[in-house]
């Protein structure tokens, strides 16, 4: 099957005073149409930096986008003009940020927002579009939605104005639906609300999902596919279930030690991953996670691992000595060192 | 203090970032402007002629006369026919200009130094206790300096009025009791009369001493004055207060105010300065209040008060230094329009006295000319003038971004 | 929950009201019960866990404790001392018992002074230690909390979040207090340093007694790290008890909910349990519904609930709930 995306080679580089932050770094993968995928890093891996690269929304210069290619819906982003991608921003990928106070703009009502993208990508006339955007915050789950149209964004409360925007979002149905920690946020049990809502809208709009998060948790139970972010790298890329069963790489296992779990018994201590993310300015020769590694060798130092497929299809990981790795060893390589 | 504390191994070793001080971090941003260095250079330029004119250039201003040499125009090479050197020219009474242009930038320097200092120091002052004390309560010892304060500042009126000073210390005592007293008269309703009766005693006994009429007048000072100190204020009050009279100042257009103030004390280079500060100290003291009022909220404020630090360490060794930036810039752009208010008060012969060299004074006398061809006379003071403010400026802009917190991460 | 243990601190009725401003022409004065009749008790050298969601008081409570803000009404007993009446000079020496380590490390360290003068803040108001040995006890935590001690002389912007907050803690650590606050101290952190800081916590607390109070959003960090939990809703203290009881039996719906709402880091597990999702939004703490604070998103909300507010209790052994139903 065609896929919906795919993305190959993309580097995305600040040039500032400091020097060149090397923001993503190479990274290739392909998404198909319908997929969730869940793009799981800390602050500083390149997570929504190489989304906001794939809508070419980052600023240039400073900033500089080069890939081999970006191809979505049958052409190579890249290559498009400046008409031609806004096109493709709002009506075939669209983007939900994480702070939905400052995405929306207060000095209009939210039916406005709503209806001023669907009478420009859509040409629909002002009643045509009022209609579909109470259809729309219906479908988001804002209770009276026609007295809520007329309200301005400081009514709402922070979940609702994150409904507000997934709806404004899906107004032209996108193929592709960017949530770049969207409830990070926002409490808990909203954030329960939230994730209820795109998982269901992504069964009924048949839409393709990419989730950014820095909790792995929070993938967990919609996600296909999860791509792990490490200082601009994918170090490791896979099925929800294998990441977490069959996880490989020393830095996955670390995440998800360091996460206390509800499900279990408290008292075991948690992982710590020592250390600091490197400097994006002057990366490491070697393996981007070495100095923060308890099972680095020689060779991680000196040659940068690249993906290869580890046990099953499509489970690929950047670690030389991923066969030797898994949770039990790495609580004793952290319990010893400690 | 010393418990046993155990051998932890060092977990993290390195810093991010580079050791400097925020303050030298600045300096280096400053430095990497080419404007603001150029209007450093520039603001140099001047305080270094001007002080080196002073202190190694004699010059009389009042013994300086040469009906032979009048409005000469520049000349910078002595010959038969234009005997002597003026390279900026000469002016209706024959004094050298460039001496005058020179020894002037001492006079307009000091005037903007100075005016900014009094406006600094008093509108920060009183900036930084409103916002301190909008966002912390006064404790006893702080409301007792306050209304003791009070009380000596409106004891002043009565005082002059009997030339009694001593009653200054009388009303000052007043203010102090009542904060003593405040819990205990707190439910009294006669309070106010009390305290009216108190002020207007105090007044008017003194005042009786001098003459019946002069009595009766101290008393009613005293009376209201009673009345005022009555209640102790609070934080919140003082604030409020403060800001009002602040705004009340601030209503008026700045050069109509300075100019009633130097007509009110007479002419001259030291009451210019005066006027000129006065008129600047709402500005300071609307920006210390409100860097205050955001500063104040900040967690590290509230960690030292957690960690039981008093109000005076919190004021001083927190939101002090952190306050500091933009009250840095602001002066210095403050310095600029002080020169171009202390000139506007020359040019209308209300700052220097007249053989005293001031550019304002210099444009004032020489306008006339103007229209006979004299340009120089003019030009050369005029030149000053916008050197210097436009120094000011640059630095001040540079320091804007230099100091910028906005620009401090990353 | 051991009864000899001894009772560091008590909270009685704890209320706190702050008024908002009034409208012209209005003669009523309206408040905000940020914490309203609040009582739990922390034992020595356990950690309480404050868990609740955005407005339930919880920083609220974890302040008006030290006296941060001036209680409404109620009492703080530390170690039998009601903090609530104490004048501020007494007050003061007081605090040297009880620190509080922040949430923010970047806006809770004064950017001018350096890591040493930060640190040596408690000493200074509470000590008379002569330089030499300040400096000599700032290196000695800067070595506790895992940071090298040549730092004295840096100033906070030079360090990461992980490692400012380590400075917040030594700070808090500085007169060995009994009691330690850490109001969400980890909530600005990654994930992976975030592990670092609770394990640092927690090794402090083995080695020098202390006794936590650990005030977060995160019910699963909170449930790690405490002995107990209190949960907290628009307020009101929800239920309250043993991390595992309150597990195996939540009797609150909110804490349920709440419960159900924490992501579980298992596909497996994650896409078969039962979750239950709340309704709406957190109501306003300027006007908090009749009744029960939570009848306005409960599953189970009955007529009772809109009318009556139920009565916090001990329904088993230590484990206290407000709820009609439970």
């Amino acid at each position: 099957m065609e896929p919906l995306m795919r993305i190959s080679e993309l580097h995305t580089r600040f040039h500032t005073q400091d020097g060149t932050v090397n923001a993503v770094n190479g990274i290739s993968y392909a998404m198909q149409p319908g997929e969730v995928l869940g793009v799981v890093g800390e602050s500083g891996c390149g997570k929504s930096v190489h989304a906001l690269s794939i809508l070419r929304l980052i600023q240039i210069p400073p900033g500089e986008i080069d890939a081999r290619e970006i191809w979505f819906g049958g052409r190579d982003l890249l290559k498009l003009n400046d008409g031609d991608i806004r096109k493709v921003r709002g009506r075939e990928i669209a983007m939900v940020f994480q702070d939905p106070m400052s995405s929306l703009n207060p000095v209009y009502t939210v039916g406005f927002q709503i209806s001023e993208a669907l009478m420009l990508h859509k040409n629909m006339n002002k009643q045509q579009a009022r209609e579909r955007a109470l259809e729309l915050l219906n479908l988001v789950g804002i209770p009276e939605a026609r007295k809520r149209l007329d309200n301005y964004p400081h009514q709402f409360s922070g979940g609702m104005r994150q409904r507000a925007m997934i709806a404004m979002a899906l107004s032209c149905e996108p193929k592709l639906l960017i949530a770049d920690e969207p409830t990070t946020a926002l409490d808990v049990t909203i954030q329960a609300q939230i994730i209820e809502l795109v998982v269901r809208l992504q069964q009924e709009l048949g839409m393709a999902v990419m989730w950014i998060t820095h909790d792995l948790g929070i993938v967990a139970e919609m996600a296909e596919n999860i791509n792990v972010m490490y200082a601009g790298f994918i170090i490791e890329r896979g099925k929800a279930h294998e990441i977490y069963h069959q996880t490989r790489h020393p830095y996955t296992l670390g995440l998800l030690g360091s996460l206390p779990r509800i499900d279990e018994a408290p008292g075991t201590k948690l992982i710590s991953i020592p250390g600091l993310p490197p400097d994006l300015i002057g990366l490491p020769q070697g393996c981007p996670f070495f100095a923060r590694c308890a099972f680095r060798e020689e060779r991680c130092r000196l040659e940068r691992p690249v993906l290869e497929e580890a046990g099953s299809t499509g489970h690929t990981v950047a670690c030389w000595r991923w066969q030797e790795i898994d949770a039990e060893t790495l609580r004793k390589a952290v319990g010893g060192a400690q | 203090m010393s418990t046993q504390m155990p051998e932890v191994e060092v977990l993290t070793d390195f810093a991010v970032r580079e050791h400097r001080s925020l303050w030298l971090d600045a300096w280096r941003r400053l430095k990497a402007s080419r404007t603001a260095m150029l209007g450093l250079v520039v603001v140099a330029v001047f305080l270094l002629s001007a002080v080196g004119a002073h202190f190694f250039w004699n010059y009389n201003a009042k013994t300086d006369l040469d009906y032979s040499s009048k409005l000469l125009p520049p000349n910078l090479v002595s010959t038969a026919e234009k005997p002597g050197v003026h390279i900026f020219g000469t002016d209706k009474l024959g004094r050298d200009i460039f001496t005058r242009v020179v020894h002037g930038g001492w006079n307009s320097l000091r005037v903007g130094l100075v005016a900014v200092s009094i406006s600094l120091i008093i509108g920060c002052l009183l900036g930084l206790f409103a916002g301190f004390f909008e966002s912390f309560d006064m404790n006893l010892k702080e409301k007792l300096v306050l209304m003791c304060g009070l009380g000596l500042v409106l004891g002043l009126f009565p005082a002059w009025i009997a030339r009694q000073w001593y009653q200054t210390l009388l009303f000052g005592g007043l203010g102090a009791a009542s904060v003593i007293l405040e819990k205990k008269l707190a439910y009294v309703k006669l309070r106010p009369v009390m305290f009216a009766a108190a002020g207007a005693l105090l007044g008017g006994l003194s005042g009786l001493l001098l003459a019946p009429l002069v009595g009766l007048v101290c008393a009613v000072v005293g009376l209201l004055i009673g009345l005022l100190l009555n209640k102790p204020v609070n934080g919140k009050a003082f604030s409020s207060i403060t800001m009002r009279v602040m705004d009340i100042l601030l209503s008026f257009p700045s050069y109509l105010l300075a100019i009633a103030i130097v007509a009110f004390l007479g002419p001259g280079l030291e009451k210019g300065m005066i006027a000129i500060g006065v008129v600047g100290i709402p500005v300071y003291a609307r920006l210390a209040r409100s860097a205050v009022l955001s500063v104040s909220q900040k967690e590290y404020v509230l960690a030292s008060q957690s960690v039981g630090e008093g109000h005076g360490r919190i004021l001083f060794k927190h939101v002090l230094p952190n306050i500091l930036s933009p009250i840095i810039v602001q002066a210095t752009m403050g310095l600029a329009s002080a020169i171009l208010s202390a000139a506007a008060l020359g040019f209308l012969g209300l700052g220097a006295i007249p053989p005293e060299p001031e550019w304002g004074a210099m444009l004032g006398d020489s306008y006339k000319f103007l229209s006979s061809g004299a340009w120089w006379a003019v030009l050369f003071p005029g030149l000053a003038i916008v050197f210097s403010v436009l120094g000011f400026n640059l630095l001040g802009d540079g320091l804007r971004d230099a100091l910028d917190p906005k620009m401090r991460i990353n | 929950m051991n009864a000899e243990q001894n009772k560091l601190l008590q909270v009685q009725n704890l209320k706190k009201y702050f008024p908002v401003s009034r409208q012209l022409f209005s003669s009523q004065r309206r408040y905000v019960k940020a914490v309203d009749d609040v009582s739990f008790d922390v034992l020595e050298g356990e950690t309480l866990g404050l868990v609740g969601e955005t407005g339930c008081g919880k920083t609220t409570v974890a302040r008006t404790i030290l006296q941060l803000y001036r209680p409404t009404s109620g009492q703080v007993l530390f170690d039998g001392v009601d903090l609530a009446s104490l004048q501020e000079n007494d007050l003061r020496k007081m605090r040297s018992r009880m620190q509080m380590i922040f949430q923010d490390p970047y806006a809770s360290l004064n950017p001018r002074m350096t890591v040493g003068a930060i640190i040596a803040a408690p000493l200074d108001v509470h000590t008379q230690l002569n330089q030499k040995e300040k400096r000599e006890r700032v290196q000695e935590l800067l070595k506790l909390v895992g940071l090298n001690p040549d730092f004295v002389n840096r100033y906070p912007h030079e360090f990461s979040g992980g490692q400012r907050q380590r400075i917040g803690i030594a700070r808090a650590l500085a007169l060995n207090p009994d009691l330690v606050i850490c109001d969400e101290p980890i909530s600005s952190l990654d994930v992976s340093i975030q592990a670092q800081v609770v394990n640092l916590l927690e090794e402090l607390q083995n080695r020098l007694g202390l006794t936590y109070i650990f005030v977060a959003h995160d019910l699963s960090m909170v449930r790690h790290i405490s002995d107990r939990m209190v949960v907290m809703y628009l307020g009101k203290v929800m239920e309250l008890a043993d991390r595992n009881e309150i597990y195996l039996h939540p009797l609150h719906p909110y804490t349920r909910a709440l419960m159900s709402a924490v992501p579980i880091p298992d596909p497996d597990k994650a896409r078969n349990r039962k979750r239950i999702i709340l309704k709406g939004d957190i109501p306003s703490p300027l006007n908090p519904p009749q009744g029960c604070n939570f009848n306005t998103r409960c599953p189970i909300a009955a007529e009772r609930c809109f009318q009556e507010d139920p009565e916090y209790r001990e329904i088993s052994p230590n484990h206290w709930v407000a709820c009609h139903f439970a």
